[in-house]
């Protein structure tokens, strides 16, 4: 997760600040004005980090709203006076949320390519708008004649047109901008985020509307993209729609990656060293004729040999220098496992539950009841139809015809992130952790869930209930002693005592596990049935496995599934001895060889 | 130590699926021309163990033999024209190229060579595959892909062939007649790693016997050993 | 009346030299899964090339016989030294890296060619026209190139139909594990691919220098357009290519006509209403 930045990144960044506060008493006004394209693309940027880096969404369109905004200030500023000031910016930042909430609620129906593709072609389309028609004078561009001001009272507060005061306020904004996003990273709204980017099918899983997450985080990248449109205008007070081609959006993305994605602080380095390359390139005293004529050749060349070498950027240099993470709050003492009360868990049942892929009837006609606070294999040769049964029993797939309670209450076509909220929770063949997180940000996220809205910006009276739940389901688990281990870097058997974790923090009482032992050694799966039949005190649990040693010592209820039909149910040692089910797994070989007990 | 006439040989392999650790130090071994089935419940390793053989889930540790050559790391592709035919779980057939391009596709002299088996030959086992020569591989039956796959897999004239679970899902008649076409197979002199359930028509077929059981060997031996010891056929095979 | 049969065949023969570029991106998306932002370079450097080659020469069919292999082996250099380390990164370094080829092809072209749009006649012997009704009539060169594009396209069909590398395409595409299971080697065949597909786009490049003039910025409409016609047609869909094509090609020469502000906005709009309807494209798989 987005932690504060190490130590050396804070100093740099502090003499940089120093750096550009000095920088109009010490250098001319070209410098000045360098300077204050660099913040405002820098501003540009971090908004686009938001979005690649935090949430996980390449957008190719991004400069659309920069472009937007600095039209804003076109649309508002009168034509022989200076316009106001806080009206232009706000328009700025109005146009461009406005458009990304527009070009967003379709594009955040689409993933990978398709979304690379739609924000690409609304971004042309947007381009095309400003550039084709006469909205706003067309390709020749147009001009903010007398940049804005606040005046009030007749006193001129600030004026841009004063390249000083213009400079200072962009700075400032910079600042603003960047704590601003860096505390909307760290707030449950942006750790639901950074969630999405690394496991999106868990988050909706856990519960979360992954759509509203990524519509508001495009939406408010937008907004603040349109704000440094709007101070881009009041640079040169000339605006072209070349501001929102896809050429441009292509160098922020550029930048980001260049700076490291994710970081925040990155991309900013990354907006400064490309401009300074840039520049470099373009001066013949510098680097030669030859170099500075085709400067474009050097941009691209380097570029290329960033991407083919090194996937972390500017920022993971500075990684080198110790990364040291904040120091972590230490976990209260939680209630150990025995403590624990015993809790009446949800039942779980379907009534003539099918589903059929084509042709193929995948799970034909189930009716089964899981009664609460027990633990129940469900076992079947190959092709039985497992998966697909818990697939319909967790909301990932509809089914066909029949229905799925959840004590009483009918669930059936619910989609996985309303199911998780009515206390259901799964786990998946493959593990499916948030593997660049910690075991504490997993399960962090788990407990988040049930809390706030999508817009839930400070941690609040929620916090410390959710602290609260992670330690609890960190010390049932056996994990407390990994809190801040990367989960990526466990053993496969704690990463399954992680996904069972995350389902405790998460509240759900009801655990549908699908092979949770697949790939553990003997140690390790003893550890995890010793889990399971502790976790009977207050939860249901519905177990997919083969390890027939593993499921006879877990469960208490059998059912054989056997080409998606419900062969039996019942007992374990009732299960053995039926014949029905030595047929399903042994063949007719069962009767012939006599392997009945 | 590899036997002179191993056709295959993984040693002490570990195979992983991400982090899960599925085949655990394994040793397996098939003889030229001997047929073994293999043997065990989901999960434990059969279809890793035949995909690891072929080169297309390489283990992270031990090493692969094909024909006494060291195949570790090496591509599928590689791995095919030393000589191994693979029938995968599922059939893998192309479902946009119709039978007659499923076996060209295939077609290939052996190591050394042979051209044992030819597409007329394959029409001659499977009279069903030549009626139906010109329909796309999507439209097919599950028992004439599965003919389609090992037809196709035996074009490429190799020295082993794997078979994961070819009788899954198919009518007893068209479940014979496979069993009759492995039978045919192994009288030529073709290795075969053979997975299935069936274990009667695995006793007829089967030189030896492997049981997997997460991950490792649990069981080896003749269809005699098997016979006349049901316990341990219930133990790792059944519940 | 007339003046909707010139549109019409506008339509159609651009949106027939579409589909050429189209075709190769549709291609390197469906077999190798690879976003490819500087698939309309190709199509830039083949129309420049067909000026220097022509002047070399002396005829276009004479530049596009010598320009077509030059640009399959400049696809091969392509995919050896930079695309095939893309097979296994995320979207992002995919983009990334072939955007920064479009700026250092952007720059080879300036120093060759310079930044001025640059024109070739159509051929002496394709320059009449033929005439359509009493006061309008059509280029040969336009009706010429109709016809080139339709057999390109039939030839693209019977390749992949009915020839061996044709047959391992449409088996890569399905199961590209099978066919490394079955003795090749896949590696082989996408470079011969995004060959295939910077060439296409080359050869569309090639073809149309006579009737437009080459500018700077041609790549940039042509990669967008080539991408809209994937989505709509849906990725690795040849068929879907050809038709979201003329769709647009058709689109794009009415829109001109009768709501020039607008014609690029009606293609975006387009694509967003086929995404909608079938979000996997008119003939793409889900």
């Amino acid at each position: 997760m987005l932690t504060r930045p190490a130590l050396p990144v804070i100093v740099f960044f502090i003499a940089l600040l120093a750096l550009f506060a000095a920088l109009p008493f010490v250098g001319g006004p070209y410098a000045v004005k360098f300077a204050t394209r660099l913040m405002v693309l820098a501003i540009f940027v971090v908004s686009l980090d938001l979005l690649i880096g935090i949430t996980g969404l390449v957008s190719f369109g991004h400069a659309a709203f920069f472009g937007v905004g600095a039209y804003a200030v076109y649309f508002v500023s009168p034509d022989y006076e200076a316009g106001n000031l806080a009206l232009a910016l706000a328009a700025g930042v109005a146009l461009g949320g406005l458009a990304a909430l527009l070009v967003g609620s379709f594009a955040m129906l689409t993933k990978g390519f398709y979304f690379i593709m739609v924000t690409l072609a609304a971004g042309q389309m947007l381009f095309a708008l400003f550039h084709d028609t006469d909205i706003a004078k067309g390709s020749d561009g147009a001009y903010v004649n007398v940049k804005p001001n606040l005046t009030i009272g007749g006193k001129t507060l600030l004026d841009f047109d004063s390249p000083l005061q213009f400079y200072f306020f962009t700075l400032a904004a910079l600042v603003v901008v960047y704590f601003a996003l860096f505390g909307l990273a760290r707030s449950p709204f942006g750790r639901a985020l950074q969630g999405i980017r690394v496991n999106e099918t868990r988050m909706s899983a856990l519960g979360y509307n992954a759509y509203l997450y990524k519509l508001a985080a495009f939406v408010v990248a937008g907004a603040v993209a349109g704000f440094a449109g709007a101070l881009f205008a009041c640079i040169d007070g000339f605006v072209t729609p070349e501001l929102l081609s896809w050429h441009q959006s292509g160098l922020a993305i550029m930048m980001v990656v260049l700076g490291g994605a994710g970081t925040l602080f990155g991309p900013i380095l990354g907006a400064f060293a490309y401009i300074s390359l840039e520049d470099l390139l373009k001066t013949a005293s510098l680097v030669g004729e030859f170099v500075s004529s085709h400067w474009r050749l050097g941009t691209g060349a380097v570029l290329v040999v960033a991407v083919l070498l090194s996937p972390d950027g500017l920022a993971g240099f500075f990684r080198l220098f110790g990364g040291a993470r904040a120091a972590p709050a230490s976990a209260p003492a939680a209630a150990t496992a025995a403590d624990r009360p015993a809790r009446r868990a949800k039942a779980l049942s379907t009534k003539e539950l099918s589903r059929n892929f084509d042709a193929l009837a995948a799970v034909s006609d189930v009716t089964i009841r899981f009664e609460p606070n027990l633990v129940h294999g469900v076992i079947g040769p190959n092709g039985a139809g497992k998966t697909t049964f818990t697939n319909l029993l967790s909301g990932a797939i509809p089914p066909s015809s029949g229905h799925v309670d959840i004590d009483g209450r009918d669930v059936t076509g619910w989609p996985a992130h309303k199911i998780a909220h009515v206390g259901l929770g799964r786990s998946y063949q493959r593990t499916n952790i948030f593997g660049a997180f910690t075991v504490e940000e997993n399960c962090a996220l788990a407990a988040q869930a049930r809390h706030g809205g999508v817009l839930r910006l400070t941690d609040g009276r929620w916090r410390a209930a959710e602290t609260e739940k992670v330690a609890h389901a960190l010390a049932v688990a056996g994990l407390s002693d990994r809190a801040h281990v990367v989960s990526s870097k466990m053993s496969n058997g704690e990463q399954r005592q992680l996904e069972i974790a995350m389902l405790i923090a998460s509240g759900a009482d009801l655990l549908l596990l699908d092979e949770p032992l697949a790939g553990m050694g003997p140690e390790e799966t003893s550890r995890v049935v010793a889990l399971l039949r502790d976790l009977t005190r207050d939860h249901t649990i519905v177990l997919i496995e083969h390890d027939m040693d593993a499921v006879f010592a877990a469960a208490d209820t059998l059912t054989v599934l056997v080409q998606g039909k419900l062969l039996a149910h019942g007992t374990p040692d009732a299960i053995r001895k039926d014949e029905a089910v030595l047929e399903a797994y042994l063949g007719h070989h069962a009767e012939k060889s006599g392997a009945r007990a | 130590m590899i036997a002179a006439d191993d056709i295959l040989h993984a040693e002490k392999i570990d195979t992983f699926y991400g982090p899960s650790h599925i085949l655990r130090g394994l040793d397996f071994r098939v003889g030229r021309s001997e047929t073994v089935s293999l043997l065990g419940r989901n999960g434990m390793g059969k279809t890793t163990l035949l995909r690891s053989l072929m080169g297309l889930t390489p283990p992270k540790r031990g090493r692969i033999f094909v024909g006494g050559r060291d195949m570790t790391g090496a591509r599928a592709g590689i791995i095919a024209r030393a000589g191994v035919g693979f029938v995968p779980e599922g059939r893998g057939i192309f479902p946009n190229l119709s039978v007659e391009e499923n076996l060209t596709f295939a077609e290939r002299a052996g190591v050394g060579g042979r051209r044992d088996w030819t597409k007329d030959g394959v029409y001659e086992i499977f009279p069903r595959l030549r009626e139906r020569r010109t329909n796309w591989g999507n439209q097919l039956s599950g028992g004439e892909q599965q003919m389609l796959t090992i037809g196709r897999a035996l074009l490429s004239n190799p020295d082993v062939v794997l078979i994961d679970e070819a009788t899954e899902g198919l009518a007893p008649k068209v479940r014979d007649s496979i069993w009759e076409t492995l039978r045919l197979i192994a009288r030529k002199g073709v290795a075969i790693v053979v997975v299935d359930k069936n274990l009667d028509d695995l006793f007829d077929l089967a030189d030896r016997h492997v049981i997997l059981n997460k991950g490792e060997i649990a069981f080896e031996g003749t269809s005699r050993d098997l016979k006349d010891n049901p316990d341990i056929v219930t133990r790792l095979l059944g519940v | 009346m007339s003046l909707a049969l010139i549109q019409i065949l506008n339509g159609l023969q651009n949106g027939l030299l579409i589909f050429l570029a189209a075709s190769g991106l549709t291609l390197v998306f469906g077999i190798l899964g690879i976003i490819n932002l500087s698939h309309g370079s190709f199509y830039m450097l083949g129309a420049y090339m067909a000026l220097t080659l022509t002047s070399f020469t002396g005829d276009i069919f004479l530049a596009l016989a010598l320009g077509a292999p030059i640009a399959f082996v400049f696809g091969m250099a392509i995919e050896w030294l930079f695309i095939r380390h893309l097979y296994n990164r995320d979207h992002l370094q995919q983009v990334l890296l072939t955007f920064a080829l479009i700026l250092v092809f952007n720059e080879i072209q300036q120093s060759v060619w310079g930044s001025h749009p640059l024109s070739i006649p159509t051929p002496s012997y394709l320059s009449a026209s033929i005439p359509i009704t009493g006061s309008l009539s059509y280029p040969v060169y336009r009706a010429a190139l109709m016809l080139i594009c339709l057999g390109l396209a039939l030839a693209m069909v019977f390749v992949i139909q009915k020839t061996r590398v044709g047959r391992m395409i449409r088996a890569a595409e399905s199961n590209r594990e099978m066919v490394e299971a079955l003795g090749f080697d896949a590696r082989i065949l996408f470079r011969l691919v995004f060959a295939a597909g910077v060439t296409l786009a080359a050869t569309a490049g090639i073809l149309a220098a006579p009737v437009e003039s080459a500018y700077p910025g041609i790549g940039d409409r042509v990669l967008i357009v080539s991408f809209v016609v994937v989505v709509i047609g849906g990725i690795g869909s040849i068929r879907g290519a050809f038709v979201g094509s003329l769709l647009i090609g058709l689109a794009d020469a009415f829109g001109k006509v009768y709501a020039p502000q607008f014609s690029a906005i009606i293609i975006y709009a387009l694509m967003a209403l086929v995404l909608v309807m079938r979000p996997a494209g008119l003939f793409g798989r889900a």
